[in-house]
């Protein structure tokens, strides 16, 4: 069942269109991906569906109805620009927070001290947030969007400006959340995330819907006739080679494009053939990254974007 | 509109602004500080001056005796405010000896010469010599004294019965009455300028601190980021109604304990005031200040509220500030300037003014009486202005709150109303 279906999003910005009839649905129990790069109309189709911006056109329908104040008490939200009160308690803010939601009492106390305890802060609930380092207040902030057990959850470029460490709190939080049922919807321009954790993505580009799916099958869909590979030595002698449409460098992983379907073994023998050594082999295998460069084209943003999420997946 | 989040938002904007050092200490220190500033300018009207040295010369010797003796018995010598020294010259000889006191006059050894000529037995005329010729407060005080001893000898000639005498001697004492059309003809003394001077400061501290504060606290929320937060729970509506609303609540709370002393004054007699202090004001007076206070509240930390929504930062937003400030403090300089006469045009027009019946009104009223079914128009007036401002300035917070970059025109601001957030 579709759970959640955005439908002919417009919003314009001083005559510039920020989001051009975007539409796609979020399946029931699905990680999902909203993907592209800075400046694409992520934040502002996330706010529309928030009810923060009212849509020029179109609508954000929930299980059928509209959604108003209702959704809004079932999703917890992460915004990509994140910010607490400074100079509230660790304990205010949490109760604060929770009660916008309309959660208070007992039962939110209990869950809130297990969540402190849980990421080791549970000694510092009533110092101030101003005096807590900026990894501790991410965590916090991360306690805050899901306290009132939300159904939803959705994060805007949840990994930007995290240090390794909450970078993989966070990742364990989503698949925790996962596991538990929830649907979780986040944006990012990291592409090695969005691989890694969604099922389902629609890219977007210059405020348009570029391509919608379950990332397996987009993934079927575009990898024929590609191959991945790590490897130690000198490649460049596939330059030129007959088999070979495209190579694709992305430092750690370089992606191959062949001529025809079914000339991957014929690629492995070759590279065994001039002594490379194969560390990892997949065939019929192709990267996020290379479908979007594959849509959106314009490789200088992109090649940007791709040097950042090398580092931070390195850091990860 | 007073949903349960609206009250979670003024739920905690009350116990951020009610506990915070700002707001205590500017509501202990406001008081305190008028309190040190009537106190200040009682001391200098009342000890000015001590031991001034006055030379008093008299042409007629027949006067000296006389001077000397109601001088040197009256409370100007008893307070040690002035040392006389008193002797008998023609004219001649005084202007020698003025020639040889003109250092002591220079160096202020000798404060001043007074000299009663024979001639002010007819017309009253004297003459004051000193460094600075135009003394008010010697005039003042030696007026009375000088008077009743040329009218004593003046008449002594003549037979006049004693109260003839008494009643030539006295000068006229004024006293105030108010009169209203509510209440009886009152004997009142200053207290009620004072009192109105009181409410026009105190309405115009607490309209700009809490304004001010409101503000701080929006530029906080949307420079920190915690407002999109928020507003994941919220409508930026309900946001901005419960911080107002908070806001106002807060400064009605500040004013009550502003107003408590007078309120005690009034409703008990175990506290006496000297005479010239005392005031009348009915209760009244007092439930209008509070009640248009708070609607006026609402409409000033609304625009400031806006603001805030406006600017990134508290630089940017004090200059921008100028505009609502000008709504504040205009009409305060009117209510300070009609004091001498509050039946002025300007203001009775200002009184029942938009932004400016805030700030006018009560201070007005405290001064003369007013009927109470003008106090409705302006408290109607009020309402209208904040059901006018409302929409407006929560169209512009709205669409401010989530902008961020550079300073944005006016004419850019007006342009956000069209905008469809």
């Amino acid at each position: 069942m579709n759970l959640l279906e955005v439908r002919n999003l417009v919003k314009t910005f001083d005559g510039l269109k920020a989001v051009d009839n975007v539409s796609f649905t979020v399946p029931e129990g699905s990680v999902f991906g909203l993907i592209g790069r800075n400046g694409a109309g992520k934040t502002t189709t996330i706010r529309m569906m928030m009810n923060i911006y009212l849509p020029d056109s179109g609508e954000v329908v929930l299980r059928g109805v509209k959604v108003g104040q209702e959704f809004k008490n079932k999703v917890g939200y992460l915004p990509e620009e994140r910010g607490l009160y400074k100079k509230m308690k660790v304990w205010e803010t949490l109760m604060y927070f929770a009660e916008l939601k309309g959660k208070a009492g007992k039962s939110i106390e209990q869950k809130a001290e297990e969540y402190l305890k849980r990421f080791e802060l549970y000694d510092r609930k009533l110092s101030k947030m101003e005096d807590l380092s900026k990894g501790n207040q991410q965590k916090l902030q991360f306690i805050t969007t899901i306290l009132h057990d939300p159904e939803f959850v959705i994060l805007d470029e949840p990994f930007s400006g995290l240090d390794p460490v909450n970078t993989n709190l966070l990742k364990d939080i989503i698949l925790e959340l996962k596991q538990q049922g929830k649907i979780i919807i986040f944006s990012t321009h990291l592409m090695d995330f969005a691989e890694k954790m969604c099922d389902h993505i629609v890219m977007i580009d210059h405020g348009k819907v570029i391509l919608e799916g379950s990332l397996s099958e987009i993934k079927s869909k575009y990898s024929q006739r590609n191959a991945s590979l790590t490897f130690d030595g000198d490649i460049s002698f596939l330059n030129g080679n007959p088999l070979i449409e495209k190579i694709e460098n992305f430092g750690n992983i370089t992606g191959i494009r062949l001529k025809e379907d079914n000339q991957t073994q014929q690629l492995l023998k070759l590279l065994v053939d001039n002594n490379i050594i194969i560390k990892k082999f997949d065939a019929n295998d192709i990267s996020l990254q290379e479908i979007f460069i594959e849509l959106a084209g314009n490789e200088d943003n992109i090649n940007g974007s791709s040097s950042v999420s090398k580092k931070e997946a390195g850091n990860a | 509109m007073l949903n349960k989040r609206v009250l979670t938002v003024i739920k905690r904007e009350l116990r951020e602004k009610l506990i915070s050092k700002a707001f205590i200490v500017m509501t202990l220190l406001v008081p305190g500080l008028l309190f040190i500033m009537l106190g200040v300018n009682t001391l200098l009207m009342s000890s000015e001056q001590k031991n001034l040295n006055v030379d008093i010369v008299s042409e007629n010797e027949q006067l000296t005796p006389l001077i000397q003796n109601e001088l040197l018995t009256s409370e100007l010598v008893k307070d040690r405010k002035y040392i006389f020294s008193f002797s008998t010259m023609n004219k001649d000889e005084f202007k020698k000896f003025l020639d040889s006191q003109k250092q002591n006059l220079i160096n202020e050894k000798l404060g001043g010469i007074v000299y009663i000529p024979s001639s002010a037995m007819k017309d009253k005329k004297i003459d004051y010599y000193s460094k600075s010729s135009q003394n008010m407060s010697l005039f003042k005080d030696l007026d009375a004294h000088i008077n009743k001893i040329l009218i004593d000898a003046y008449f002594s000639n003549r037979t006049l019965s004693k109260e003839d005498l008494s009643f030539a001697r006295s000068s006229v004492d004024f006293t105030g009455y108010k009169v209203s059309k509510e209440g009886d003809i009152k004997e009142e003394g200053y207290g009620n300028l004072i009192l109105a001077y009181l409410l026009t400061f105190l309405l115009y501290f607490s309209m700009i601190m809490i304004g001010q504060m409101t503000m701080q606290s929006v530029i906080e929320e949307k420079s920190s980021k915690i407002v999109e937060v928020i507003l994941s729970s919220v409508s930026p509506t309900e946001l901005m109604t419960g911080k107002i609303l908070g806001a106002s609540i807060t400064g009605v709370i500040q004013m009550a304990i502003w107003l408590s002393p007078i309120i005690l004054l009034m409703s008990t007699t175990f506290f006496v005031l000297p005479k010239e202090f005392l005031f009348s004001i009915s209760s009244t007076v007092i439930i209008y200040t509070i009640i248009n206070f708070f609607i006026g509240l609402l409409t000033f930390i609304g625009l400031f509220a806006m603001l805030g929504a406006i600017f990134d930062n508290p630089q940017d937003a004090s200059s921008g500030t100028l505009p609502v400030m000008m709504l504040i403090i205009i009409p305060f300089f009117i209510a300070i300037s009609m004091m001498d006469n509050p039946n002025r045009p300007i203001a009775l027009i200002a009184s029942y003014f938009p932004f400016a019946s805030i700030i006018v009104m009560p201070a007005r009223l405290t001064l003369i009486g007013v009927p109470i079914w003008n106090l409705f128009i302006s408290t109607i007036i009020n309402i209208l202005t904040f059901v006018a401002i409302f929409p407006i300035a929560g169209k512009i917070y709205r669409v401010g709150i989530l902008r961020t970059g550079k300073k944005p025109k006016w004419s850019e601001v007006v342009k956000w109303l069209k905008y469809n957030y």
